[in-house]
């Protein structure tokens, strides 16, 4: 088991490595850069040129091969934009914006928690709503009940978020005024925060106030983006249940007489969130890392809406640290998922 | 005679008889069956120029006889809109679906087929791709060839190759430890001959399922980048496009985003019911 | 009786009497950062308003230069140098005192390329306004510290409204103490900015809110809130959505045809602004074939901008004939509006050889802006009239940074632009428009023709009297209508809306430039 961990984090370090790769280019290949950006409507060549030197633009990209030459040094070929991107990433600093001159840590530590509660705050609502759903569906299989927790799973996942996000906000908090519209937490509300976590911060500090209406802020958006979670997982549920009822086991358990409610909840369920547990897992990680439209609608100060605005600024220490930092987190959680298996189901055996 | 017949079944007829029987399946081919139809029909029946359309008087009009779905922030009657949004989201459906099960179905075959180091790289590539946001991938490509809707179409493609690779993977591998691969193989047969006689047709039942449920993912990730104003460009009546549109409006006239979205809602229910009848039918093993 | 009043108020401050206030601001982003030398959007520019302090200010509401941190000033040497008198008794937030030193040392920050506070940081808008830096472009060549209290500006040429150049919200002065002690990070989330305003700095929550705090050492009107509070709102319908449910006491620039849900909610009340800019939709005539006049005139006669202005300004905007607004001075007044005339139109095109028109394409903004609050329904409107005429107009948009470094390439034929003005004079709308660079690199326009509108504008800048200066500017206004070089559209009086109670709030027509001192909330 733990050298089975080992290996599976290690073969985390070549696509890390890859995502670097690719983030790097991408954002480099988009075209215009940061120079342009801020010099804006009256740049020159001249001013750009300047611009990139001192922003270190003008380096080549991957290897400097004039330098290496120059200074007959192969270690001269390395002082490139990727390689100094790497090497200071390795150091622990993923840079600071070209904007703002904010240390991109500094914007994740504030922002990934909005991010995190937001996809807690989903996931919670799509597990109280959906493995009782799926669980009923699959015990009452083909009755009206089945049918209707069905058919509300697949609209679930054929709505767009954003429409969702669009309509909540119309009625609940334009019309009933009964949640407000955006943000994490009334401006008049005072919060000290220490975890960065309001609705966490709020019970800390003994304020449950704040905690009430970072909850309240919380809704909508945990609403719109928990419909599609839910919706897999109700289906999931269902589906997982559905297959365990067909094992001999069961048929067994329930030939011994034992109570049909004794059968679905100890028996079947135990076993049937195995998959379950799997996809709540990989849904966490899209939840964590795919929120920029919610975040948009919302106004809500995550890392989606950030990395969408950094890229349409050019700002790159923003969109290769954020990526590189979205990317870790997606890869250790299925990493993490992996290994649940194992404590979930001791059957399993690592190799 | 007759009862032999029955008992005779090609796999297809197995399949169709299944399909039948599934409830969502019909629903899903009537839905997606009214929107092709509704995509080719339009034009004809409901001559439209969005680059001419306009009625300055009769802007953002709600809902009534003359306009059932209201009238938008240019006075266009977005009934007659929302029907020719059809035309381009069932588009870019199958064309960014097209991109990814061929080129993902490729990299799979490959990958499954040859094994050792040509696995290794199509894995690695895979697994990189997997751990960006589909959406930020989506973006970041747009970013880089330019925002459209045919860009948008290959970039959503794009972001599906992965999950194309990995299903076609996985089949490859379960089948080329079968019989009649190692058949073929002992006849001597090509390599290539093995993969696209062989193993692609017995592996295309899961491809098909996929594809279809893909449909309905294509369709809803185009209309967000058309809402993050990458996808489709005005005066295209895209329907996330219009849902965008409909924001700047949305406190005074809600039926701009309202019925756009519920286009998107049924065209991508409709894909997705087919796609799960499909699976009744040609997977039956995963289902139930 | 207004001033007993007042009175009254002052007491009741003075005793303690009013309880603790908050002011919270609706805008559509929180800013990007504090130093406002550095900042080139309104948004972080508004902010830093409130915290750092000009040494010209504006009266509220109005473009009238009064006295800021400078009492007075006075020029000599055909305005080429400028003495300043420094307000005294002034004191930065951190206890710094404010004199000619801390003058100095800001402007040397921003002018000198090898200043060593400028914390790696570029200035941009500083290049903006006077041209360049020190040794290239700039047109402060020193200052010198004569007094405690007096500063002089040596400038390498004549400029007569230098006080307003620096009456321009981004020259906001920092405390000296506080900009060396961390010129790297000075006006981030994390450190802030020090000035002499009459709020300081207390915390910004990133991605959430700005929260500023009143200076009670203020030197003027001390604010009638304790605490002031920004938040960044990107929709303005969100914006709106905020505002009716009581989160924010001020949102700006709404859409205009948000204003009858304004009127119609008891709550809230609109507040609408007097307006100093210019939308238009210019020719870039490396296009073909948008080089012929007979061409850009067919487009003109082709749209009827009087019902795209009723149609999106919502009785606000008012249709533009020059590119100089009603309310400032240098226009002809004359200028004619481009009537409505589709047979011309199509008329024109056949002389110029496209009887069934031709293609090319419009790019809009992708933001919204004061002088353009809908982009894209104007550009999809006027894109359906050309159409009407056989033009077929494509509609593009890209990223607003990118967009605002491309539209002087070339790359876009026709493109919709506008402008609010850093500093109040005809010469900030039309030097920037049609100045001898702009006309070619924003225009295209290389003809003997705007050359000399080029050259006009250069001697406007310099002309001794403000009666050469008016002639200059309106035969330049004529020249270029007459030419069509690029279409004015509309001048719109933003719409903003308050809560009811919200009191003593004047928009600035410069953008950015508010006393939120002086607001009060019931």
């Amino acid at each position: 088991m733990t050298a089975y961990a080992i290996r599976r984090f290690l073969s985390l370090v070549p696509v890390l490595f890859g995502v670097s790769l690719l983030v790097f280019t991408f954002i480099h290949l988009i075209p215009g850069d940061p120079a342009v950006v801020m010099l804006g409507e009256r740049a020159t060549p001249e001013s750009l040129e300047k611009l990139r030197k001192q922003l270190n633009l003008d380096k080549p990209l991957f290897f400097d091969v004039e330098a290496a030459i120059e200074e007959r040094s192969i270690t001269a070929l390395f002082k490139s934009q990727y390689f100094s991107f790497v090497g200071r990433i390795l150091r622990g600093n993923l840079g600071e914006s070209i904007f703002t001159k904010v240390d991109v840590a500094t914007e994740l530590r504030a922002r990934f928690p909005a991010t995190f509660e937001l996809s807690v705050g989903a996931m919670l609502i799509a597990l109280l709503l959906a493995i009782p759903a799926g669980i009923m569906a699959a015990v009452r299989k083909d009755s009206w009940l089945d049918l209707s927790v069905m058919t509300a799973a697949l609209v679930g996942i054929s709505m767009p978020i954003f429409w969702l996000g669009l309509l909540l906000i119309y009625l609940f908090a334009v019309n009933l005024h009964w949640l407000p519209p955006s943000g994490r937490l009334d401006v008049g509300v005072d919060l000290n925060p220490v975890t960065g976590f309001y609705v966490i911060d709020g019970v800390l500090t003994g304020n449950l106030a704040a905690t009430g209406n970072a909850l309240k802020h919380l809704v909508l958006p945990a609403l719109a983006l928990g419909s599609i979670p839910t919706a897999v997982i109700a289906r999931m549920m269902r589906g997982a249940m559905l297959e365990v009822m067909n094992q001999d086991y069961i048929r067994t358990a329930r030939s011994k007489g034992l109570a049909e409610r004794v059968v679905i909840w100890k028996h079947a369920l135990r076993n049937a969130m195995l998959p379950v547990i799997t996809v709540i897992g990989l849904m966490f990680g899209t939840l964590l890392t795919g929120a920029i439209l919610t975040e948009t609608i919302f106004n809500w100060p995550g890392i989606g809406k950030w990395l969408y605005d950094g890229i349409g600024a050019r700002d790159y220490p923003i969109v290769q640290g954020g990526t590189l930092f979205i990317a870790t987190v997606y890869v250790i959680i299925n990493a993490l998922v992996d290994l649940s298996y194992g404590f979930f189901d001791p059957r399993i055996q690592y190799r | 005679m007759a009862t032999s017949e029955a008992y005779m079944r090609t796999p297809t007829q197995q399949a169709w008889r299944r399909f039948k029987r599934s409830s969502s399946g019909k629903a899903g081919l009537i839905i997606v069956g009214l929107f092709v139809l509704l995509a080719i029909l339009s034009p004809f029946v409901m001559p439209y120029d969005a680059t001419k359309d306009r009625n300055l008087r009769e802007r953002l009009k709600p809902p009534s006889v003359e306009h059932v779905m209201g009238t938008d922030e240019l006075g266009r009657d977005i009934f007659t809109r929302v029907i020719h949004g059809s035309r381009i989201s069932l588009r870019v459906g199958v064309f960014a679906v097209g991109i990814a099960v061929i080129v993902g179905t490729i990299l799979g075959l490959l990958a499954g087929y040859f094994g050792g180091r040509t696995d290794m790289l199509i894995s690695w590539l895979v697994d990189i791709m997997l751990s960006f946001p589909s959406i930020l991938l989506a973006i970041a490509i747009v970013a880089v060839i330019g925002p459209g809707i045919s860009n948008a179409m290959i970039a959503v493609g794009i972001v599906q190759i992965p999950i194309y690779a990995r299903l076609t993977r996985s089949v490859v591998l379960s089948l080329k430890e079968q019989d009649f691969v190692a058949a073929a193989e002992g006849l001597g047969a090509g390599r290539a001959r093995i993969i696209f006689r062989h193993i692609l047709p017995n592996g295309l039942s899961p491809l098909i399922v996929q594809a279809t449920l893909s449909i309905a993912t294509a369709i809803l990730d185009a209309a967000g980048l058309g809402f993050l104003g990458l996808g489709a460009q005005p005066p295209q009546p895209e329907w996330g496009l219009m849902i965008s549109k409909g924001f700047l409006y949305f406190t005074r006239a809600p039926w701009i985003s309202l019925f756009p979205g519920v286009a998107i809602m049924v065209a991508v229910l409709g894909f997705n019911l087919l796609g799960d009848g499909l699976r009744d039918a040609l997977d039956p093993r995963t289902s139930r | 009786m207004k001033r007993w009043i007042v009175g009254l108020l002052a007491l009741s401050l003075a005793f303690g009497w009013a309880s603790a206030q908050t002011l919270i601001y609706g805008q559509s982003d929180l800013p990007k950062t504090l130093d406002s030398s550095d900042a080139q959007d309104g948004n972080s520019l508004r902010v830093a308003y409130q915290i750092t302090e000009t040494l010209v200010a504006f009266k509220p509401g109005t473009v009238d230069p009064i006295p800021g941190l400078a009492v007075s000033w006075e020029a000599s040497n055909a305005a080429k140098e400028w003495t300043f008198k420094l307000r005294k008794g002034v004191k930065f937030h951190d206890g710094t005192p404010f004199n000619a030193e801390a003058v100095k040392f800001n402007i040397d920050r921003w002018n000198d390329p090898n200043n060593k506070y400028r914390g790696n940081k570029q200035f941009v808008p500083f290049t903006w306004v006077f041209g360049g830096f020190k040794g290239d472009g700039s047109i402060i060549d020193r200052v010198e510290v004569v007094d405690e209290y007096t500063v002089k500006f040596y400038l390498t040429d004549s400029v007569g409204f230098f006080p307003n150049m620096l009456g321009a919200s981004y020259f906001g002065l920092d405390s000296p103490k506080a900009v060396m002690a961390n010129p790297e990070k000075y006006g981030t989330p994390e450190v802030g900015a020090v000035g002499t305003g009459p709020f300081k700095f207390e915390q910004w929550v990133i991605g959430d809110k700005v929260v500023l705090k009143r200076n009670d050492a203020y030197w003027g009107e001390k604010a009638k809130v304790d605490t002031l509070v920004f938040r960044g709102i990107p929709e303005p319908a969100s914006r709106l959505a905020e505002l009716k449910a009581g989160a924010i006491h001020i949102a700006n620039n709404l859409s205009p045809e948000d204003k009858v849900t304004i009127d119609a909610d008891p709550n809230l009340e609109a507040v609408v602004q007097k307006g100093l800019n210019i939308g238009y939709l210019a020719f870039h005539q490396k296009n073909k074939p948008l080089d012929d006049i007979r061409v850009r005139k067919a487009i003109a006669a082709a749209v009827d901008w009087d019902a795209i202005v009723d149609a999106f300004y919502a009785g606000l905007g008012e249709r533009a004939t020059e590119f100089v607004p009603p309310a400032m001075w240098g226009r002809d007044g004359k200028v004619p509006a481009y009537s409505y005339n589709p047979e011309l139109a199509k008329k024109l095109l056949a002389e110029a050889g496209y009887p069934s028109g031709f293609e090319t394409e419009i790019w809009y903004m992708p933001v919204s802006r004061p002088y353009f609050p809908a982009p894209q329904p104007i550009a999809e409107t006027i894109a359906t009239y050309l159409a009407d005429v056989g033009i077929k107009a494509t509609l593009k948009t890209e990223d607003w940074g990118t967009y605002l470094s491309d539209y002087d390439q070339g790359k876009f034929p026709m493109y919709m632009l506008g402008w609010s003005p850093d500093y109040p004079d005809p010469d900030n709308y039309l030097f920037t428009f049609f100045g001898p660079t702009s006309i070619k690199t924003n225009l295209g326009c290389e003809s003997a023709a705007c050359e000399e509108i080029g050259q006009l504008l250069v001697q406007a800048r310099t002309a001794p009297d403000m009666k050469t200066r008016r002639e200059l500017y309106a035969k330049v206004q004529r020249m270029v209508h007459e030419l069509t070089l690029s279409i004015p559209v509309a001048h719109n009086n933003p719409l903003h809306a308050v809560q009811k109670g919200v009191a003593g709030w004047v928009p600035s027509p410069l953008g950015s430039s508010e006393n939120l001192n002086l607001v009060t909330v019931k």
